[in-house]
């Protein structure tokens, strides 16, 4: 990390509580790895989901996964029992010194432990508390149940993904992978919190943010809502490409070493992209009969898409390797891409060039692993990892002794009393 | 509305359009930042071509449903910026403005002469959001995407679907909405920078990058481990794993089963639950609400690795009964019971039968000028002191041009007719709505 340029991320200087699980860590990750001070607050013992898999080697630990690693870079690590009331007059000690709370206890369980947003802010105005639920604090649903696949299905990114019949015969709806339910709700959540500590550099003032991951999950499927609010259209699901009320032409074309092409041609087909087109076809000789001028009328070239998009297209796609045309298809201006594995990135020339990987240290291990970075480039304020995933209780000392001004006596009594 | 607003006296300059960028700008306008679109009708994206208009409307500039939904909050300058006269005007906006968004192709603003640097002469502290397909920098800058590429290169089309099958991807520009939402996170973050310490940036978003870091523990897979995703039985469809291969974890949770989508009562197009059971104790649970019947006390489903390994059968027999309820009530009855169960839901579903967004007024009614009364989609957060809201719904394409150019401009009444006259405000040769007739008059 000795490259980083030393100026500060933009969220330097801020203080920020994370009592998260699996669905909300990522929000603290993203304030984190932007400069915020995220301190992660874990029961003793260590969250839950560092129990979640794969873990380093294929050996399972706690300190071992590669899920609480990722979701967890640039915080530093306390464990601390709410449910105490050492750990309460802690945490009240600590809320009275931060600019946010990020929790995603069950609706109640703070307030039950007194730790509500008002007793908190009465000691500290200017205190923000974003509490990140499944379906928010209020409502039928409140005290739901909930996992990825269940926000995935009921925010209706299932309803839109899935197969054209011919591709999987009864294949159920299919919820994309890889946890994007919590993704969803920690963008969002990010969105709140930042309004909120915007308002706070004018007015002074603190507030509360009641946000939910069901209603996150349910705004992001891009136009499905408004075609059934203005047309009334329910949206049918395709292979590898848009939802859409009645069947459109494939996207998705098989290359020659077996990988996918996502193509972007109907409805783009006018003359001069037909012009184009055959010039990128006879590249590998594959033009056909497209160099005919004839494909100079749009009537002729809407009268021939299926043989344009389901032979030429297809055939030119199935000669080459999909990174090939992928490449071949860019330079010529044509906005198509190859389904890639996500391992493949590793050898992205154009992610070498913009930094993107990050070696992070791992020294208990003696080891470093490359991590995925940032998804923009501050020019002077680095979007940047600081240091990996905190281990359980990593920073007890360092915050409650060193900075909350515990004596070192009394740090040994609140792990007898499993308070930390 | 007396609450103060959180993005109160803040402009934008939002030259964005299609569907990433004016996501994003649609957020920061709920939390009450005045959001000017710079439009032209000549190359405009996103009001045409309108899949969205209603049936009982003229498709027009003005008539797309998805483009209201888009851009509620926004005000709309129409502006030829490719001529001198235009490009001075909104110099001189952008001087009395706080940031300017745009997902334009990589060079198209410095192309224009308004890179970062000369953004920097006009307004030396203004925060400027990139949001390009790829980015500014890196040698495939110059790439173009829309969200399905983004999707497909960045490995996230290929972490959907079924093993052994063509990925099924993502059914809509999932990088378009999260691509935005990544938008109005940059701007914000840049934002709060400037107001502490008074320094300005520019902020180079990439669509494509910003898909990398979602695939986060399937990467470190890769990088620390070793393995890699073109493997048997992945991605494993909705399952957390798929029967008769290498039982490793799949990047959405814990391994377990059941864990999947269920047929439900009367079996139509979207009528599926998921039922997923963490614990022993959760599946118990479920083995109660299905009446517990024979075949369940089964010694190969009270283990977690008898369920992932008997999960055709377990699956099976889950749908043979999920299919005598229909959705709903079978959500209700498992979640009752503690068991973790929801519906499948189209749009449809989320706007007229989902319960839980009802209650949250997820979906409000408001006034458009030329498309009449219809539900708005609104924000997921409720802040206790500054809520987001839908305040304004989508202009107009132009309809705040005479505001902007003679109110916050200066400009005087007879250089908007002017400009009209010769091309700046609208193309001369086009029709004017009847509303630019209005402020001309």
């Amino acid at each position: 990390m000795s490259d980083d340029p030393p100026l500060p991320g933009p969220l330097a200087g801020l203080r920020i509580l994370e009592l998260a699980n699996e669905t909300g860590q990522f929000c603290g990750k993203l304030l984190g790895d932007l400069g915020a001070d995220v301190v992660k607050i874990e029961p003793p013992g260590g969250e839950p989901n560092r129990r979640i898999g794969p873990f380093l080697d294929d050996i399972p630990h706690p300190e071992r996964s590669l899920s609480f690693w990722y979701y967890n870079t640039s915080k530093r690590g306390i464990t601390l029992n709410p449910e105490t009331a050492d750990g309460r007059q802690l945490f009240g000690r600590l809320a009275a010194t931060s600019d946010v709370i990020l929790e995603t206890f069950r609706p109640g369980v703070l307030a039950s432990l007194g730790l509500d947003y008002e007793s908190l802010s009465a000691k500290n105005p200017r205190l923000i508390m974003c509490a990140l639920t499944p379906f928010g604090q209020t409502g039928p649903w409140r005290d739901y149940a909930s996992s990825d696949l269940l926000h995935m299905a009921a925010g209706g990114e299932m309803a839109s993904s899935g197969y054209d019949g011919g591709d999987a015969p009864n294949a159920p709806p299919i919820a994309p992978g890889g946890g994007n339910a919590w993704h969803m709700g920690c963008h969002f959540a990010y969105v709140a919190i930042m309004a909120a500590l915007i308002y706070r550099t004018v007015a002074g003032q603190g507030q509360y943010i009641d946000a939910s991951i069901h209603e996150a999950c349910a705004l992001t499927t891009e136009a499905a809502i408004a075609n059934y609010i203005y047309r009334g259209e329910v949206l049918r699901r395709q292979t590898g490409r848009h939802h859409a009320s009645g069947p459109t032409p494939r996207t998705q074309f098989r290359a020659k070493d077996g990988a996918y092409v996502c193509a972007l041609v109907a409805g783009r087909l006018n003359p001069k992209y037909v012009r184009d087109l055959a010039e990128l076809l006879d590249t590998n000789g594959m033009a056909g009969d497209l160099k005919d001028p004839k494909y100079q009328d749009p009537a002729v070239i809407a009268a021939n898409t299926s043989h344009i998009i389901d032979d030429l297209v297809a055939n030119f796609i199935a000669s080459l390797p999909a990174e090939e045309v992928y490449h071949a298809a860019q330079e010529r201006g044509f906005t198509w891409g190859a389904v890639r594995t996500p391992e493949a990135l590793l050898d992205d020339p154009h992610l070498h060039d913009r930094g993107f990987w990050k070696e992070v240290e791992h020294p208990e291990f003696g080891r470093s692993f490359i991590y995925p970075g940032e998804a923009a480039i501050y020019n002077s304020s680095p979007w940047r990892i600081s240091r990996r995933a905190p281990l359980i209780g990593e920073h007890n000392t360092e915050i409650l002794c060193d900075e909350l001004g515990l004596s070192r006596a009394e740090l040994s009594v609140l792990a007898e009393n499993r308070v930390i | 509305m007396s609450r103060p607003r959180a993005l109160e006296n803040i402009r934008v300059v939002d030259f964005s359009w299609v569907r990433a960028g004016p996501w994003a700008t649609r957020w920061l306008g709920a939390f009450g930042a005045e959001i000017i679109k710079i439009e032209w009708p000549e190359n405009e994206r996103g009001r045409l071509p309108s899949t969205t208009t209603p049936q009982n409307l003229e498709v027009n500039l003005n008539t797309s449903g998805n483009f209201n939904d888009t851009n509620v909050n926004k005000k709309s300058l129409s502006l030829n910026v490719r001529s001198a006269k235009g490009l001075e005007i909104v110099k001189r906006l952008i001087a009395v403005s706080d940031i300017v968004i745009e997902n334009f192709s990589s060079r198209v603003l410095q192309k224009w002469g308004l890179g970062y640097r000369e953004l920097c002469e006009i307004k030396p502290d203004i925060v400027y959001v990139s949001m390009s397909g790829y980015g500014h920098t890196g040698r495939h800058h110059h790439y173009t995407t829309f969200g399905p590429v983004a999707q497909a290169v960045s490995g996230l089309t290929y972490s959907s679907g079924l093993p052994d099958k063509p990925p099924a991807g993502w059914g809509w520009s999932y990088m378009d909405d999260t691509g935005g939402m990544y938008g109005a996170m940059c701007a914000l973050t840049g934002l709060y920078h400037r107001n502490m310490t008074g320094q300005g940036q520019h902020i180079d978003l990439s669509q494509m990058v910003a898909s990398v870091p979602l695939n986060g523990p399937a990467l470190l897979d890769f990088t620390v481990n070793g393995r890699g995703s073109r493997r048997p039985g992945y991605p494993p469809g909705n399952r957390a794993h798929w029967p008769g291969t290498p039982l490793v974890n799949n990047y959405r949770g814990p391994t377990v089963a059941p864990h999947n989508a269920y047929r439900t009562h009367p079996g139509e197009y979207n009528d599926w639950c998921v039922i997923v059971c963490h614990t022993d104790e959760e599946w118990q649970r479920l083995v109660q609400v299905m009446g517990a019947p024979s075949w369940a006390s089964s010694p190969k489903f009270a283990t977690a690795i008898g369920r992932l390994q008997h999960q055709e059968e377990l699956d099976e027999h889950v749908e043979t009964w999920s299919m005598t309820f229909g959705k709903y009530e079978l959500t209700e009855r498992c979640q009752a019971a503690g068991v973790r169960a929801l519906p499948v839901q189209s749009a449809e579903d989320r706007v007229k039968h989902d319960p839980q967004l009802r209650h949250r007024e997820m979906y409000l009614e408001m006034e458009h000028p030329a498309l009449g009364r219809h539900k708005v989609q609104n924000a997921p957060f409720k802040l206790s002191e500054t809520p987001a809201s839908n305040h304004l719904p989508s202009p107009l394409i132009g309809q705040h041009t005479k505001e902007i150019v003679e109110g916050l401009l200066g400009y005087s009444h007879e250089e908007l007719r002017a400009g009209f006259d010769d091309g700046t405000f609208w193309p001369t040769k086009r029709a004017r709505f009847p509303y630019m007739e209005e402020m001309l008059q």
